[in-house]
């Protein structure tokens, strides 16, 4: 990403080995990274101080090493709406996912830790967040999709439409699935126009209420 | 006829000799009689006297080794202590005079002892021998300055220095004294009805009600006779003032009575419980028949370390104390039970309790059998729970380790391994293969610790956790899940049934889909989970399934399976909450 501004990045993660290798890695990726935290209080202290554009938190921090990290990305959204946040989980279940976004989607994501080993995957997942997308791991969309239903739209679909529809889920704009799939976005647009009919969806107005639809459609039936 | 039946009989005609000498004695003598004393009169005294003479067979037959019995004796014998005065003798008179007053006490003293025979407490045993003491002492003194009129043509044997006035003194003393020995005594009285159970009362009631009602006639007499109004006591020596006297002996016959039918009724205890006693019905039966109501058994508990309730809690010691009685029945030297009761079943009939502990030995046997399994299954139940909290435990901090340990290492491995494809060059392949190697093992440890013991469900709870299993499952789950917290225990339970039996179905049942069921009712919490199957589950099969009931039943739940063939296959789990 030469000429733009590098990204600023925070990064909270209490087991140091693997918070080093990912600063490393993440710098290595052309992003700066200007502060590091091993716990909730150093992360939203850093991110006062900072004003970083993505604070990337790990899921399990102190002192309960369950979901800190989903609630200091709460706390951070309530204090500094314009900071993106992409939370690095090791917990593969879709209502952690789905809860994290549902309020605003707006430059949020949940992304499976295993993630960070595949840096173009996590590159790509912190400028989405940086530039306003919504990131949901493809794994957890692929577990929304794969859940058994009795019925339903999803069973009308093409299987581009099914492809299409697992892109928006992940949160991706039309400009990215076009991209993804090697077509003009106006091609999208008809795809995803028809898909929302299927499914008997409302017509999304914008990009952050569209992945909220879909999620709700796939999460709640 | 037994020896007992012998000095039965005996007693009987002591006391019947009494009784004829007590109404017709006067006749004996060529003194009698006073215009008052005749035969028609006579049968109107009679009759209470045989009463009394009823009432110490009764006693007697009841408790031979009592005191009761002995004190209705001698209130017959001294009752007749008057007749003596027709004796035509001086010494006739002077015993006369002596004795006349003491039945008086003996009756006081019958009260307050009543029914066992026995004063309770110092402060009753020194007001009685005080009495005693201050009626024959005083009469005694008084003898020593008394002798009758020249007219009686009689002489007071003891009357050593005759003194009208001082004589006259003592008298005025003793008349002072008897109405406050009475107050005292029906104080006395009062005082044991107000603290007796309800039991006591119930043997006490006949006593407290007629001792007043023959106080009153007893003070009539006397003021009558210290004011030398005859009319008023020839009115009292009607025959049907006469029957007042009936009033004492009659109400303790009643209380004696009272008591007496409880063991009378022994028999029916022996038929009831030869009918057979439900487990855990011995200790009710037991309080119904001996009418208390706050009636306890305890047994002696497993490990021979105290005792136990009949339904295996353990018994507690300060249920020993004053205000309840223990008693222990044994079988040899061994005690079968304690029985802990109102202490006025002993006082009311001395050894009813045991009597009824020795009909009831068979089925004491059998509750005390059954009281020690059930304090023996509590103790298991309750080491069961612990064994499951503990494997509970130790999963999360498994779950825990692996998170924090392996997977964090080998997420940093790959992270490195990606760090060395930039820096090196043609080892790309190699790298990528080691790569895709660690994330296949990433993906086994994720997986391992979510089965262990998904955070989720600690996070979140049941709901959440189960809609989880149902998107991993092969066929559409639906899911009623209370959005509710529960205990971890409870939690933990009942998510790993529904997941077991999510897996079942998958593997065997060949169903199109799946309901999981959560409701809570009063106090339980009921999880049913409902297959399209084939049908034909095993409830022993799989050792999964097994562990699973284990866990449940750990709880103090059940599981049951209802799986027939053709029909799908639906497992309930009960958990207490």
């Amino acid at each position: 990403m030469s000429g733009q501004p590098s990204i600023s990045v925070v990064l909270a993660d209490d087991a140091v080995l693997l918070r080093e290798a990912l600063a490393g890695a993440l710098s290595a990726a052309g992003f700066t990274v200007v502060g590091q935290a091993a716990n909730v209080d150093g992360l939203l202290e850093l991110v006062d101080h900072l004003a970083p554009t993505v604070a990337i938190v790990d899921v399990r921090m102190p002192p309960t090493h369950t979901t800190e990290g989903l609630e200091a990305a709460q706390r951070i959204r309530r204090a500094h709406p314009a900071v993106a946040i992409l939370v690095l989980s090791q917990y593969v279940e879709t209502r952690y996912a789905v809860d994290l976004v549902r309020d605003n989607p707006a430059g949020i994501g949940y992304l499976l830790k295993d993630r960070i080993s595949r840096i173009d995957q996590l590159s790509d997942a912190v400028r989405r967040v940086a530039a306003g997308e919504t990131v949901i791991d493809p794994e957890i969309v692929g577990l929304l999709l794969g859940r058994p239903r009795r019925g339903g739209g999803l069973a009308e679909l093409t299987p581009r439409e099914h492809e299409i529809l697992r892109l928006m889920a992940e949160g991706r704009s039309n400009h990215g699935i076009a991209d993804r799939l090697v077509v003009e976005p106006k091609t999208i647009e008809g795809h995803i126009t028809r898909i929302f009919s299927k499914l008997q969806l409302e017509p999304a107005a914008d990009d952050q209420r569209r992945v909220l639809a879909v999620l709700s459609y796939l999460k709640d039936r | 006829m037994t020896p007992g039946h012998w000095r039965l009989l005996g007693l009987g005609l002591l006391g019947a000799l009494l009784a004829a000498w007590h109404s017709y004695g006067p006749f004996l003598f060529p003194t009698c009689c006073h215009e008052l004393v005749t035969p028609f009169n006579q049968a109107w005294i009679l009759l209470p006297a045989l009463s009394w003479v009823a009432l110490m067979l009764v006693v007697y037959a009841r408790d031979p080794s009592g005191w009761m019995w002995k004190l209705v004796l001698l209130y017959l014998a001294t009752r007749g202590a008057w007749v003596l005065g027709y004796i035509p003798a001086d010494i006739g008179l002077t015993l006369n005079r002596l004795l006349q007053n003491v039945h008086q006490i003996v009756l006081g003293h019958m009260a307050l002892a009543f029914p066992t025979g026995r004063l309770a407490g110092r402060f009753d045993r020194t007001f009685v021998a005080f009495a005693y003491a201050w009626v024959i002492g005083l009469t005694s003194v008084w003898l020593l300055f008394w002798q009758p009129p020249d007219w009686w043509n009689r002489h007071n044997v003891i009357g050593l220095w005759p003194n009208s006035d001082v004589a006259g003194v003592i008298n005025s003393i003793a008349l002072l004294g008897a109405p406050i020995l009475a107050a005292i005594a029906l104080w006395r009285l009062w005082r044991r009805w107000s603290i007796a159970t309800p039991a006591h009362r119930r043997v006490l009631a006949p006593v407290v009600v007629a001792m007043p009602a023959a106080l009153v006639i007893i003070g009539i007499w006397h003021v009558a006779e210290a004011i030398n109004r005859d009319e008023i006591r020839v009115a009292l020596q009607t025959p049907v003032l006469r029957l007042t006297e009936l009033v004492l002996p009659a109400g303790f016959l009643i209380g004696a009575g009272r008591a007496l039918l409880a063991r009378g009724s022994i028999a029916d205890l022996a038929t009831t419980l030869g009918r057979g006693v439900p487990l855990g019905d011995l200790q009710s039966l037991l309080a119904r028949f001996l009418r208390d109501p706050t009636l306890k058994l305890a047994f002696p508990a497993p490990g021979g370390d105290g005792f136990i309730y009949p339904d295996g809690r353990p018994f507690r010691t300060d249920e020993r104390s004053d205000a309840r009685a223990t008693t222990p029945l044994r079988q040899g030297d061994e005690v079968l039970a304690l029985l802990v009761h109102d202490p006025a079943l002993e006082v009311e009939d001395p050894g009813l309790v045991r009597a009824v502990g020795s009909v009831a030995q068979l089925a004491l046997t059998n509750e005390r059998l059954s009281a020690q399994v059930r304090a023996q299954l509590s103790e298991v139940r309750a080491s069961r729970a612990r064994i499951v909290e503990a494997a509970d435990t130790e999963r999360r901090r498994i779950e825990r380790d692996l998170h924090d340990g392996a997977q964090q290492r080998l997420l940093a491995l790959a992270v490195r391994l990606q760090t060395a494809k930039a820096t090196v060059q043609g080892a790309d392949g190699l790298i990528d293969e080691a790569t895709a190697e660690l994330h296949a093992a990433l993906t086994d440890v994720r997986e391992l610790s979510r089965g262990l013991h998904p955070p989720i469900l600690s996070d979140m709870g049941l709901g959440p956790a189960i809609e989880a299993l149902a998107e991993r499952a092969p066929i559409p789950v639906e899911v009623q899940v209370p959005d509710h917290r529960y205990t971890e225990a409870i939690e933990s339970a009942a998510y790993f049934l529904v997941s077991e039996a999510l897996t079942n179905v998958a593997r065997y049942a060949g169903a199109k889909t799946a309901t999981v069921r959560i409701r809570a009712k009063t106090q339980r919490l009921l999880v049913e989970v409902s297959d399209d199957g084939h049908g034909g589950a095993d409830v022993s099969g799989g050792s999964g399934r097994r562990g699973l009931m284990d866990r449940v039943e750990a709880l103090g739940g059940r599981v049951t399976l209802d799986s027939p063939l053709g029909e799908g296959t639906t497992i309930r789990a009960t958990l207490p909450l």
